[in-house]
């Protein structure tokens, strides 16, 4: 079956006969929805109400109110935006694009079964090929193995401007001759 | 339901001094899986954080200690009661008024203002309850700001020998090894005068939070050996402060835990099914939506196999024809409308063929011998008139009946 988009998510409650009888434990009267592994956190959407508002990563520019732009530091997020699809903190499954040591590229994937466990969260792999290939790598692991095919334009964008970034830092920024005539 | 062996384990991080046999897991107590309440948590934060504060007040007596009076009218000056007496600057000047050098401020601050807040037990516990689930909550803590980068596990428990720490270098290597350090030296890197008037009245420096860390047993020594580190805190377990672990009303305090804490919350908050032990008749709130993934419900087989497939096109309304105007339209409201239409041509096609014989007729030259015989026929047409008429019988109109009868 076709997932739902977005936009058209409605919101109902589930009501158990039992529920008055004994206090409901989340992952017994769910089990078909809830493996224990995941139980621990909690959902994606209720993490970004809490989050929207104010976080530590958030920067609001040009303007006040409706006419700022949001911007998020935080560095699962492959534009910069503050919002729910491109959150590196409200997603359970993120991709991450950041320069690494020596002129190379760090492609990262936050790991489903580990969220709960910070320093092993991440599927890091540095690469140093050329952009073609680097390419092809971050197609794969984003879109063709259905991780997150909906980030796959973000995700080549910002290789491509993290690339050039790394060329401009290797072959210094551009000195202005400003004593020129 | 085999509640405790359905949670899931929360593996304790043991330190250089721990035997090797170490290192187990203890269940996840109920407290985190509480609702995390950010309304409840922001209201009881800033009721609670009233209760702290001093009174302050202007003196009750100042701007009054003069005898001053109204000059009246006819003085040329304005109406403000003035310093009595003479020989001095203060003669003369103006007193009492919010307006003036020296006069009582506009409604003086009095120390009976209600400087605390009442708190319902209930709520504040709650708000308790929902900052411990929110500190589990990676995402969260990261929002606030924390840097967990390194952290191996949330919620981070360390083992018991912690609590015997002694000393405060030997406390830092304790927080390098469970990957803590990073957020302490944030804190310490973050320390600086503060910016405004509050650097002159005693609240000279700020700096940034570091870890919470919770302890489980009284007089533990690790209080003195973390309390001196930059952005530590610590506190006992039946000892939770909300300014603490929600500090500025914001959510996901960094925390850590002993093993013996860790173990003590099930008892000191209860579970969803049984009884507090600590805290009297107190059970965790409900939250009110006991599975929240909303995309995981809508993606679910029991959802999916009920609800109607999506309809990908859009029906548009088509443009509205008018029938008057376009035939094909109108053939379809009206298909008699063709065969009337097609009468409606032959009959007109005639009318206008017949119109047209008519005149042709008239405006040809008409040839002598017709031209001869309408003559003719006029001139008898005449005569019998006159005969047959009903006025022969009279005289009078003899003459313009004319000829002889």
């Amino acid at each position: 079956m076709p997932p739902i988009p977005k936009s058209h998510i409605w919101y109902f409650t589930r009501s158990y006969p039992s529920l008055f009888l004994k206090p409901p434990h989340c992952e017994i009267l769910d089990s078909p929805f809830l493996s224990i592994s995941e139980m621990a956190t909690v959902p994606g959407q209720l993490i970004w109400e809490i989050v929207k508002k104010n976080n530590s990563f958030l920067v609001k520019e040009f303007g006040n109110g409706t006419a700022s732009v949001k911007f998020s530091k935080e560095p699962n997020n492959l534009y910069n935006l503050h919002s729910y699809k491109h959150s590196g903190l409200a997603n359970k499954k993120t991709v991450t694009i950041q320069p690494g040591k020596d002129q190379s590229v760090l492609l990262a994937t936050t790991k489903t079964k580990k969220q709960n466990k910070p320093s092993t969260l991440l599927n890091k792999s540095l690469m140093k090929k050329e952009f073609n290939r680097m390419a092809k790598a971050v197609v794969n692991q984003v879109a063709d193995n259905h991780y997150r095919p909906d980030l796959k334009k973000a995700a080549l964008a910002r290789l491509s401007v993290v690339n050039r970034s790394l060329k401009v830092s290797k072959s210094g920024a551009k000195k202005k001759n400003r004593q020129r005539l | 339901m085999s509640a405790a062996a359905a949670r899931p384990l929360v593996t304790v991080q043991s330190l250089e001094s721990d035997m090797a046999t170490d290192a187990n897991s203890v269940p996840l107590p109920d407290v985190m899986r509480a609702a995390i309440r950010p309304d409840i948590v922001t209201f009881v934060h800033g009721q609670i954080s009233k209760n702290a504060r001093q009174p302050y007040a202007v003196s009750k007596r100042a701007g009054h200690q003069t005898s001053a009076e109204s000059w009246g009218t006819g003085r040329a000056v304005s109406r403000i009661p003035r310093v009595a007496g003479g020989g001095t600057h203060r003669a003369g000047q103006g007193a009492f008024g919010n307006m003036c050098r020296g006069g009582r401020m506009f409604a003086p601050t009095k120390i009976w203002r209600r400087w605390h807040r009442q708190v319902n037990v209930t709520q504040k516990r709650h708000a308790v309850v929902s900052a411990i689930a929110a500190s589990a909550v990676p995402s969260l803590v990261l929002a606030r700001g924390h840097k967990i980068e390194e952290v191996p596990e949330l919620p981070l428990v360390v083992s018991d020998a912690a609590e015997a720490v002694e000393k405060t270098s030997a406390a830092l290597k304790v927080l390098k090894q469970i990957g803590a350090h990073p957020d302490a030296i944030k804190a310490k890197d973050s320390q600086a005068i503060r910016a405004g008037k509050g650097k002159a009245r005693n609240r000279r420096y700020v700096s940034r939070k570091g870890p919470l860390v919770v302890y489980g047993n009284e007089g533990a020594k690790l209080v003195k050996a973390f309390r001196n580190i930059p952005g530590v805190e610590i506190a006992h377990v039946s000892r939770l402060n909300l300014l603490k672990l929600a500090p500025g009303g914001h959510l996901g305090r960094f925390v850590i835990w002993t093993k013996s804490a860790f173990e003590k919350l099930d008892a000191i908050y209860g579970t969803f099914d049984k009884v507090s032990e600590k805290k009297n008749g107190y059970v965790l709130p409900r939250a009110k939506m006991i599975n929240a993934d909303i995309a995981r419900i809508i993606n679910s087989d029991e959802v999916q196999s009920v609800v109607k497939p999506i309809k990908k096109e859009v029906k548009r309304a088509p443009l509205k024809k008018n029938p008057l105007k376009n035939l094909q339209v109108m053939l379809k409201l009206n298909p008699y409308a063709k065969a009337a239409k097609r009468m409606a041509l032959l009959a007109e096609a005639q009318r206008v063929k017949a119109k047209q014989d008519k005149l042709d007729k008239k405006r040809k030259p008409i040839s002598k011998e017709e031209a001869l015989a309408i003559n003719s026929a006029s001139k008898s047409w005449y005569k019998t008139m006159i005969s047959d008429s009903d006025y022969t019988e009279f005289e009078n109109f003899t003459k313009w009946l004319g000829a002889s009868q």
